[in-house]
């Protein structure tokens, strides 16, 4: 039949297509269209390297590798991706190249690709990454008016006292001021008052709960895993992470020293003990289940899943660069290579996540601590998998349990010195390194054991989720049992892997940093390279480092960053709207110190800041998006503030600082929001009311929805609720209780015609539902 | 700022007519034996305990020897396609349903092939495919979530989250074990004030409200938080009746049966007739379909629920004319393996694997692709996953190519690079 067809097209008369034509449009152009144009067509964004099969231009170009990629020969080119295909097409394709491609399109000028990569050299230049260019009398305001006058707009007047200390309050702590306090700002009319409020507050340990939960969302805090399966239990020691950052943040580490401790603490020499907990940022990271019986390629990439995660984390949210791009392919935009997301990819290839004791013990005990802590962790998983599913080789399985519940036995012998002094210590060993029970001894027991293990909560045990430094080797020998090899403070090179396919890689990928920003050989020889990389991130990558903090904080004191697109700093993300501020800013954080508590003030006390948030006319119609900052930005507070003024405001907010998580549905859980318990797989029903960011990845900035279901829990819940009662119960006794409602809610007297209303509504209903309609009511929930 | 990222991304959907508006996924949490409801292999029996190379893949377990099916198959309705013995009832709609009996997916293991299968990537971090049908086309009832999962038991959140789409986008999860509504639905009912009494309450707090916004000034989010306040104060009375199966005749309710997953496809029919526009149906409570053995006594208590609750699903659209405008699929994260696991068992299958689609513009009465001769691998007319979701998109109105948001400085889809529409399955 085909010889026919093939014949018939042979001896077609002239003029009509030629063979090779004609397998072209049979064959080779629904080929094309099937397989190719989703990725490589001169109609999309970002065809995948600059590839364009949809032109006769783009076909051509690859002719001569197009055989080698459908055939599979190339492991690091393999086309299509999806599957090979079958051997019917690859002849076609094979038959149409023998005759020389024949390609009856006609490419239009539109269809001429396409955008290419920015390299190197050309990268050094983007703006971002120049040196920091202060002004010679920076201040916030010269920059902030300059614009609005171009714009033909005046900024808006001072708020009112009365708003003032609520924003101060808000701002740095988080909670509002009390009625009387209030007051008594509204009537200091000293010149020196709000300078001295802002130094108040900075000064309470309450500062450190709202600008530590700022930076949690950036490092994406969590206390368990997106799933919670055998091999990724929750983190009972995450909390200890979250204190420290509080703490730090009180006591105004600088940010340079802060970042340096999260990514290395146990490498500097001149770091405390305790702020070993800063590891948490690394050490209680989202990491994925790695069920032992899988191959090595899937275990492989898994972990390769892992540290492409702290990429992420590490370079959108410290340098504002998605190096995470470069993975598969150098950076279609930014000057960002494959071979340096492999380069950062191996730092974290060479760290291992494992607990840690909290009290002081010597260097060595502790990373023998920590890796014992990791080894019988494995152990006891596989010898209990190897015991309960021996699958159809029991015996097999059986033996192999046994010589890992031997070497169980074997590790704890090892660690048996710790009995004497740090009987702690030993103990949480013993409880890891539990052996597998006999076959048939109470299996049901055994399976209920490690559902706890798997839901365990928060725990005050001295011990923190933390890391230390060792290559992972993933080894596949055993055909049933995929296991790993941990080598303490041996690091570990990764090879680039094209297409992020494991089982193709490329050439090796020494740890180092960025080579756009990197101003010499930043190779790392330090272990990990952890401390290395830390530091490439304040030399190196400096002006970078303080623009980005800079305009974080910049949006949470705005409610809109200078930069709109907060973690990407490269060709993709947006220009900043006030260029020379941000850089004059900069500059002068970064002479003050890295100090946040400087950043804070200096922005404060802009006249910019004191704005009110009132629309105008004139504004509304040049500048809708208030781009040019000509009123503060009005919006709504995010749920920490807002479940805390509700606390607050019915008298029963727990104001302790530091601590354990406790679930925020918890009964009686009056505890400031931060302190509850965040779960990467299941997140609490009101923090995802109320847009909390999904802590498996660092979060720019929190989307601020308003939709019914949040109103569902202002009408509904007994939550609300109960601050009601407790709010109808703090004025049982005041002559004037709808007065002395809107002094604790509202932090002001209540008009001539709210009192009307609330007057007859409560000639006829109970007065808690009239405290819950106060605190219902927009002004709560509206950023003053 | 997630504003500007979101104004850059996407153009307006649907891209074209669109034939479905609605879709009912009924996933089947653990992955269902396709060996034993929708892929006969006679093989099997003759090779019964071999251990052929071709069988020969890796899958989470060690596994024995080829497992014959213990059920029987026959062929059903017109279009005479083989259906096992478990499923009575979904072989008398077989003309209604497209079987596709050539799906492939990417992990054996549970978590990351679920995280597949509702978002395209093992990385449980992605938006879920709902959430991606939300943000492309918007809800069609204000009064109601547009992405709704109904599940036994407390979901948990991870497959329906909304990722790096706005939050707004993500699954709102309903317990579909209990029958009252107030208990499906946090916050949904005031135990205090009946409807008159909240209602004054409400007036009085949007009294203050108006107050408010005319000292203050003209402002969106103020304006919203009034708008929103009423839709959920409406959203209570709709979502009572919704969700309240006791609406539904006795004779209705017999007919889906009472099972947690039998009140979920009848809820569904609810909640798409009511323009909800994506419901996902867990069968729950755990990973039920996660025979690794005794397959033959699970599977007979499990398929009759299961089999009478979605056909009577299919029956239902079809007579009130939704089936059409609403595409039903039917699968798990993957299949089951035709080697053996602990004698009576079988063990993950990413490899080939059945799925099946009704309604939605996709053709009845069809059977797409094959596996091969022992039913591990799919061989013919592939379909993987990522194709699964691009046709489904399609069948919305979307081209899944241009259903985009861009993110962390790149452009994300449901089907990441892959995916290809199956235009031979469609009307």
């Amino acid at each position: 039949m085909k010889v026919w067809v093939l014949f018939a097209a042979l001896v077609a008369p002239l003029g009509a297509q030629s063979p090779g034509v004609e397998l072209f449009e049979k064959e080779i152009r629904p080929l094309l269209v099937n397989k190719c144009y989703g990725c490589h067509s001169s109609k999309l964004k970002t065809p995948m390297g600059g590839l364009a099969l949809d032109t006769k231009s783009g076909t051509q170009r690859v002719t001569g590798k197009l055989l080698g990629a459908v055939r599979y020969n190339d492991p690091q080119l393999r086309m299509p991706p999806t599957g090979r295909l079958p051997d019917t097409q690859i002849a076609a394709f094979e038959k149409w190249i023998a005759l020389g491609a024949p390609d009856p399109r006609q490419d239009t000028a539109a269809a001429a690709p396409v955008t290419k990569a920015m390299d190197v050299e050309t990268g050094r230049k983007w703006w971002a990454f120049q040196p920091l260019r202060g002004a010679p009398k920076g201040s916030i305001d010269s920059f902030i008016l300059a614009k609005l006058k171009e714009n033909k707009l005046k900024p808006s007047p001072v708020v009112d006292r009365r708003t003032l200390v609520q924003r101060a309050y808000l701002d740095l702590t988080g909670l509002r001021p009390s009625y009387e306090e209030t007051e008594a700002f509204v009537a200091d009319r000293a010149p020196g008052a709000y300078a001295h409020l802002i130094e108040r507050l900075l000064a309470s340990p309450h500062y450190g709960e709202r600008w530590g939960r700022y930076w949690l969302d950036v490092a994406r805090y969590g206390e368990d895993n997106p799933t919670s399966e055998a091999t990724n239990p929750p983190y009972p020691f995450a909390w200890r992470y979250r204190d420290w950052v509080i703490e730090a943040v009180n006591q105004d580490v600088p940010y340079d020293r802060f970042v340096k401790l999260q990514l290395a603490a146990d490498m500097m020499p001149d770091a405390k003990h305790l702020d070993l907990r800063a590891l948490g940022y690394l050490g209680a990271a989202p990491i994925y289940h790695k069920d032992a019986r899988l191959s090595k390629e899937v275990i492989e990439t898994l972990y390769t899943d892992d540290w492409d995660e702290r990429v992420d984390t590490v370079s959108r949210g410290l340098l504002g660069l998605t190096v995470a791009c470069a993975r598969c392919h150098d950076h279609k935009f930014d000057p960002i290579l494959t071979k340096d997301y492999y380069s950062l990819a191996g730092v974290f290839a060479s760290t291992v996540a494992a607990p840690r004791p909290l009290n002081e013990v010597d260097p060595e005990t502790e990373t023998r601590f920590a890796w014992a802590a990791q080894r019988l962790f494995f152990l006891s998983y596989v010898a209990n998998l190897m015991r309960n599913e021996p699958g159809s080789k029991p015996e097999e399985a059986a033996a192999k349990s046994e010589r890992y519940a031997e070497e169980v036995d074997k590790v704890k012998e090892g660690m048996a010195f710790l009995k004497a002094d740090h009987p702690e210590m030993y103990a949480y060993l013993d409880q890891i390194g539990k052996r597998p029970r006999a076959p048939g001894a109470a299996p049901v027991a055994a399976a209920a054991g490690g559902q706890q293990r798997r839901r365990a909560g928060p725990s005050d045990a001295p011990f923190i989720n933390a890391v230390f430094d060792a290559g992972l080797w993933v080894d596949g020998s055993d055909a049933d049992l995929t296991t790993i090899e941990v080598k303490p403070g041996v690091a570990r090179d990764l090879h680039i892997l094209p297409h992020a396919n494991v089982s193709a890689p490329g050439a090796l990928a020494p740890r180092q940093f960025l080579t756009v920003l990197s101003k010499a050989d930043t190779t790392f020889h330090q272990g990990s390279g952890r401390l290395e990389l830390a530091n490439r991130i304040f030399s190196d990558a400096g002006p970078l480092t303080a623009r980005v903090i800079v305009n974080r904080v910049w949006a949470w004191h705005f409610g809109k960053p200078l930069v709109a697109t907060a973690s990407d700093f490269g060709t993709q993300g947006e220009k900043p709207t006030h260029p020379e501020l941000l850089d004059d800013l900069s500059a002068r954080f970064v002479a003050n110190g890295w100090s946040l508590k400087w950043l804070h003030r200096e922005i404060m006390l802009s006249a910019a800041y004191r704005q009110a948030s009132h629309p105008r006319e004139d504004g509304t119609r040049i500048d809708p998006t208030n781009r040019l900052l000509w009123r503060m930005n009005p919006r709504r507070l995010d749920i920490e503030a807002y479940r805390d003024s509700l606390l607050a405001a019915s008298g029963d907010l727990d104001q302790t600082v530091y601590g354990l998580s406790v679930d925020l549905d918890a009964a009686e859980n009056n505890r400031r929001t931060v302190y509850g318990r965040v779960s990467r797989g299941r997140l609490n029903t009101v923090l995802a009311l109320y847009d909390f960011p999904d802590a498996t990845m660092t979060s720019p900035a929190r989307d601020l929805t308003t939709t019914p279901l949040q109103q569902l829990f202002v009408m509904n819940s007994q939550f609300i609720q109960d601050r009601a009662v407790a709010l109808v119960k703090i004025v049982e006794n005041e002559p004037d209780k709808i007065r002395a409602m809107y002094h604790r809610v509202l932090l002001r007297d209540p008009t001539p015609k709210e009192i009307d209303l609330g007057a007859s509504y409560v000639n006829g209903s109970a007065l808690a539902e009239y405290a819950q309609a106060i605190l219902s009511t927009n002004e709560v929930i509206f950023w003053p | 700022m997630l504003a500007d990222e979101q104004l850059r991304a996407a153009p307006r959907f649907p891209n074209f007519q669109p034939k479905a508006k609605h879709n009912i996924f009924l996933f089947q949490v653990g992955g269902p034996s396709q060996l034993d409801m929708f892929d006969p292999k006679p093989m099997l029996l003759k090779h019964a305990g071999e251990r052929p190379n071709t069988v020969n893949l890796r899958t989470e377990r060690t596994t024995g020897g080829l497992l014959p099916s213990p059920f029987t198959f026959k062929k059903y309705g017109q279009s005479g396609i083989e259906v096992s013995e478990l499923l009575p009832n979904l072989a008398a709609s077989i003309d209604d349903i497209c079987v596709i009996r050539s799906m492939y997916t990417f992990n054996p293991t549970h978590t990351p092939a679920r995280s597949l299968f509702h978002t395209g990537n093992i990385a449980a971090t992605r938006p879920s495919m709902g959430a991606w049908i939300s943000y492309g086309l918007g809800t069609e009832n204000q009064n109601l979530p547009g992405f709704v999962v109904l599940t036994p038991g407390q979901g948990s959140g991870s497959l329906a989250r909304a990722g790096f789409l706005p939050a707004k986008h993500q699954g709102t999860f309903f317990d579909d074990s209990v029958s009252e509504p107030d208990k499906m639905i946090r916050y949904l009912q005031n135990k205090q004030l009946e409807k008159q009494p909240q209602r004054r309450q409400l007036d009085l707090i949007q009294a203050l409200n108006r107050e408010h916004e005319n000292t203050f000034g003209e402002d969106e989010f103020l304006e919203g938080r009034i708008q929103a306040m009423e839709t959920a104060y409406r959203m209570q009375f709709e979502a009572m009746d919704v969700f309240d199966l006791g609406k539904e005749s006795p004779e209705m309710r017999e007919e889906y049966g009472k099972t947690p997953f039998a009140n979920g496809c009848l809820l569904a029919r609810r909640l798409v007739e009511r323009g909800v526009r994506t419901v996902h149906i867990y069968y729950g409570p755990g990973q039920p379909w996660d025979d690794h053995s005794h397959i033959d006594k699970n599977l007979r208590q499990r398929c009759p629920d299961m089999d009478k609750a979605s056909a009577a699903l299919i029956r239902d659209l079809k007579q009130r004319g939704l089936l059409d405008e609403t595409l039903v699929v039917w699968g798990g994260e993957f299949g089951r393996t035709p080697v053996s696991e602990s004698g009576d068992g079988r063990d993950h299958n990413p490899y080939g694997f059945t799925m099946w689609l009704a309604g939605g513009g996709v053709k009845g009465g069809m059977v797409y692709g094959a596996t091969d001769e022992f039913g591990f691998q799919a061989v013919e007319n592939r379909v993987s996953i990522h194709d699964l979701h691009a046709t489904a998109l399609h069948t919305m109105g979307i081209d899944h190519e241009q259903l985009t948001y861009r993110y962390a400085g790149r452009d994300f889809r449901l089907t990441d690079v892959y995916g290809e529409v199956v235009k031979d399955i469609l009307v």
